[in-house]
Formats: C-alpha cells, structure tokens, sequence
C-alpha cells in the first residue's frame, strides 16, 4: 500500500514538474478569424496569414 | 450609454482587458480608453489592418466578425457587429471566450442607447409631418 502511494505521488510529481518546467516554455499562439455566416478558421502559427495577423497584433499590445 | 462610458465600464469590469476602442461604420474612433488620440488612432489602425487581413483569406463569403489573436505577449481582440468594431487588447493567456463576452456586452450597451435616441427621432418626425399635414 505505502509503495503504491509512493508511486502515485511520484507520478504527481512528475506531471508537475512537466508542467511547470517544460510546458511553459512554448509560447501559447494562436489566431482565428470567424465569419459573418457562422464559419470560423483557426491559422496555423507557422503559416503566412498567421504572421501577418500576429504583427499587428503585437504592434498593438506592444504600443 | 455612450461609448466613452461603456468602455470605462468594460475596463472595470474586465479584469483582461488593458486597452479598448470603439469604431464605427467607416473607421471613426467613436471612444476609447486610451489617454492620447494618437494611441487611440493606432489601436483602431490596428483593427482595421486585422480586418483587412482577415478579410484576405476569403475563406467564406460571409463579412469578418471577429478575429482573436493571442501571443506570448498579449492579446488582440477584433469584433464588428451591425455597424461598430470594438477593439481590445489583453495581457499574456487572455481567456478568449469571456473577452470576447465582454466585448460583445459593451457593443450592446452602446447599441441599447442608441435604439431609444432614435425611436425618439423617429416619433418627433411622424409628429411634425402629422402637424404639417394639419
């Protein structure tokens, strides 16, 4: 029993640490654009219309 | 409530929004929260730029509503509805649904204010041409 709980808080460790020191790193981006007759698309961060949105978008936050 | 006031209100109420601007139909700032009309002119720049852009996917033939981008280090938040875009921007890891909320909500106020002006309009013209007619 003791070696189980051992093993689950571990684990719980473990996720965390993942989390906190390597989740964090990647910069959450993203851009989506919806349309007058409900459609909506979501642009790849790595695509040229994504870029493009993002530089206005960060000559706005940064101004 | 005019669009100066709804956006006062927005920012106190939104603990994520830090900037807001109010457009209307052509562009005009119609209020804003930013303290200087040159800053105010640059987030609306920005808003019709990010329309614009949006506008160039033709993705659908329908208008552009809105458009949502988030970066590392904030976000931008475009939204048009009948004839006003609202414009905002937040801090890192905005919660896109409820700004988008807020917004949506402050557009409203301004267009609950402007539905009675213009009822008011339109009765004091029926009145004055039913007095002509007389």
């Amino acid at each position: 029993m003791r070696k189980l709980l051992r093993l689950v808080v571990l684990a719980g460790l473990a996720v965390w640490a993942w989390h906190h020191f390597v989740g964090r790193r990647e910069p959450h981006e993203r851009a989506s654009v919806s349309f007058s007759d409900g459609s909506a698309i979501v642009l790849e961060p790595t695509s040229a219309e994504f870029e493009r949105l993002a530089s206005i978008a960060r000559s706005a936050i940064r101004t | 409530m005019d669009a100066s006031q709804a956006l006062a209100e927005l920012i106190e109420l939104s603990s994520q929004v830090e900037r807001a601007v109010v457009l209307d139909s052509g562009g005009a700032v119609l209020g804003s929260t930013e303290e200087s009309e040159e800053a105010a002119q640059r987030l609306a720049r920005a808003a019709l730029d990010a329309l614009a852009a949006a506008g160039d996917l033709h993705f659908s033939s329908g208008e552009v509503t809105g458009v949502e981008v988030e970066l590392a280090d904030g976000g931008l938040f475009v939204l048009r509805e009948g004839i006003r875009t609202i414009a905002a921007t937040t801090g890192p890891s905005p919660t896109a649904g409820l700004v988008a909320y807020d917004l949506r909500t402050c557009l409203q106020r301004i267009e609950e204010e402007e539905k009675p002006k213009r009822r008011r309009a339109r009765k004091k013209t029926e009145k004055e041409n039913e007095e002509k007619n007389e």
